[in-house]
């Protein structure tokens, strides 16, 4: 299925709030965090299966969230925020297995908390990091 | 929030990157493993914050020293695209040159390094003599054997003189021949085979499901290449194969990664040849807001960079994903079920990095025996030389 119809019943449904496509081979899309794992699923069913990473970016009070999700050339940004008092958000790793490092080293490096991930182990960093201080959180 | 000083960031799994893993093993099968990263970790993410978008370039490229070209590349190429610059075509096109000659390289580097873990030392040194070559060539165009200090935001720094250019090609000429020996002696010598065919299965679902990347996902039969799906730089402008392997196993990883150096041989002849003349650099703005998520195919596979700029001379976030992180549960998947003899060539079949794993723990009867990389090599060339 085309980007354009996905994002187009996602708009029609409500599951994302904002897109945005940049040339014809990227596309950012905003949702609400309790969207994502319905969001996820969608894409991956219409064949954007590879995940590049996941990327955490502190933007002050929140936490931004982007999934970048790949078919051939194309490449999906899905954006989504949580706070940074209560970083919490569903793991995808049930549907996308390969997600499994990816929500480790964000939990490591930035302190969210993937709700149903069965390890969050440290992944990067030293056994005596001290708990609850994130190397990349910017305040 | 506390400010945190120590540069710490994400880890980079290259070569030479300590890693650890643990196996749980039943005789002499593996049935669980386990991992750790981060032994390497030095925080250049983080780092990169502080630097402005010129002196990132040099950070990108010690991200890693085998692929170091494939990381300038890539870096460059996403700044230029978040601050709206074209750079000039020949540009482009020394790009292409210069980032086929490493994926040469470094495929020959671990097509010696993978000789090396079956046991077959002497293979080892004729593929290692033959990468010499290559690094004489960046020696001769950049000045330089491994770090090139050639990329830079709005094109690159050297020219490739018509002189330079012959030189290349005639290393072309005297490296194609060499591959089809090499070909020639991985279809035919049992000892690679018997070492390398069933061995570290990974199944085309579980590539995909795992989100493998590079020559370890082609050679599970999947067509995917960052340069032929999303070309950067002048990759839409020379013609290549996207090679494919349909073993699953450690023997196509071999193969594809054979038939990859043809096709680098054959991208850097018609490089050469549809150079157009011209500027080699631009200046560009110092600086640039927006995101960009930019990507290239460096030998090891797919490598990622998200650049964040807020208006400033400095990126406000770099985030950097390397082939070898997201081949780690590929890896995880081929090892489980296999002999403990297979763990060095199932490990270096993903091409990782070597020195990385730097210690291995055997739980053996509740017994922990800690090997370092060489007994668990040595190991593995006896235990084939029983069975």
């Amino acid at each position: 299925m085309k980007i354009e119809k996905i994002i187009k019943e996602f708009m029609e449904k409500g599951e994302i709030t904002d897109f945005e496509l940049r040339g014809d081979k990227r596309i950012f899309v905003r949702i609400k965090p309790e969207k994502l794992k319905s969001v996820i699923e969608k894409l991956v069913s219409s064949g954007f299966r590879h995940l590049i990473t996941i990327t955490g970016v502190d933007v002050g009070n929140e936490i931004e969230l982007l999934y970048h999700l790949s078919m051939g050339g194309r490449i999906v940004s899905v954006r989504t925020l949580v706070p940074k008092d209560k970083p919490i958000i569903a793991t995808i790793t049930d549907i996308i297995p390969g997600a499994i490092l990816y929500e480790r080293e964000v939990h490591d490096l930035i302190g969210v908390i993937f709700e149903g991930c069965n390890n969050l182990s440290r992944l990067v960093l030293s056994e005596d990091w001290p708990d609850n201080i994130y190397p990349l959180r910017r305040h | 929030m506390s400010i945190i000083e120590v540069p710490i960031g994400p880890q980079h799994p290259a070569l030479k990157e300590p890693l650890n893993f643990t196996f749980e093993v039943e005789g002499e099968r593996v049935v669980g493993v386990k991992f750790r990263l981060g032994y390497n970790h030095r925080g250049i993410e983080k780092l990169a914050e502080t630097k402005n978008y010129i002196q990132n370039t040099l950070l990108s490229a010690r991200v890693c020293g085998i692929c170091t070209y494939a990381h300038t590349t890539c870096y460059t190429t996403t700044v230029e695209k978040l601050m709206g610059v074209d750079i000039p075509e020949r540009a482009q096109y020394i790009r292409v040159v210069m980032a086929e000659l490493e994926r040469i390289h470094s495929h020959l580097l671990w097509l010696g390094v993978m000789m090396h873990e079956i046991g077959f030392d002497t293979l080892f040194m004729y593929y290692w003599r033959d990468r010499e070559q290559i690094l004489d060539l960046f020696e001769i165009i950049t000045g330089s054997r491994v770090q090139h200090a050639m990329n830079t935001v709005g094109g690159v720094r050297r020219d490739i003189t018509q002189e330079e250019m012959k030189i290349v090609m005639k290393s072309m000429d005297r490296l194609e021949k060499r591959m089809k020996y090499y070909k020639n002696v991985t279809l035919r010598e049992r000892t690679i085979r018997i070492r390398s065919e069933d061995v570290g299965i990974l199944k085309p679902e579980d590539a995909i499901a795992l989100c493998a990347v590079g020559p370890t996902l082609r050679a599970s039969k999947i067509k995917s290449d960052v340069r032929f799906d999303d070309p950067y730089v002048a990759y839409d402008r020379v013609s290549f194969e996207v090679c494919t392997g349909d073993g699953y196993d450690v023997f196509s990883r071999i193969l594809v990664r054979i038939d990859e150096v043809f096709e680098s041989i054959r991208i850097i002849r018609q490089a050469l040849e549809g150079m157009p003349s011209g500027a080699i650099r631009i200046k560009v703005p110092m600086r640039a807001e927006g995101e960009v998520v930019g990507r290239v195919e460096a030998p090891r596979g797919e490598l990622m960079y998200y650049i964040r700029g807020d208006g400033t001379s400095k990126p406000y976030r770099v985030k950097i994903r390397t082939p070898t992180l997201a081949n780690i549960p590929a890896l995880c998947k081929m090892l489980e079920g296999c002999y403990i003899a297979d763990i060095p060539a199932i490990i270096a079949s993903i091409d990782p990095c070597i020195a990385c794993m730097d210690r291995i723990t055997i739980l053996r009867n509740d017994k922990i025996e800690v090997w370092n990389w060489n007994e668990l090599r040595r190991y593995g060339i006896k235990w084939y030389g029983k069975h």
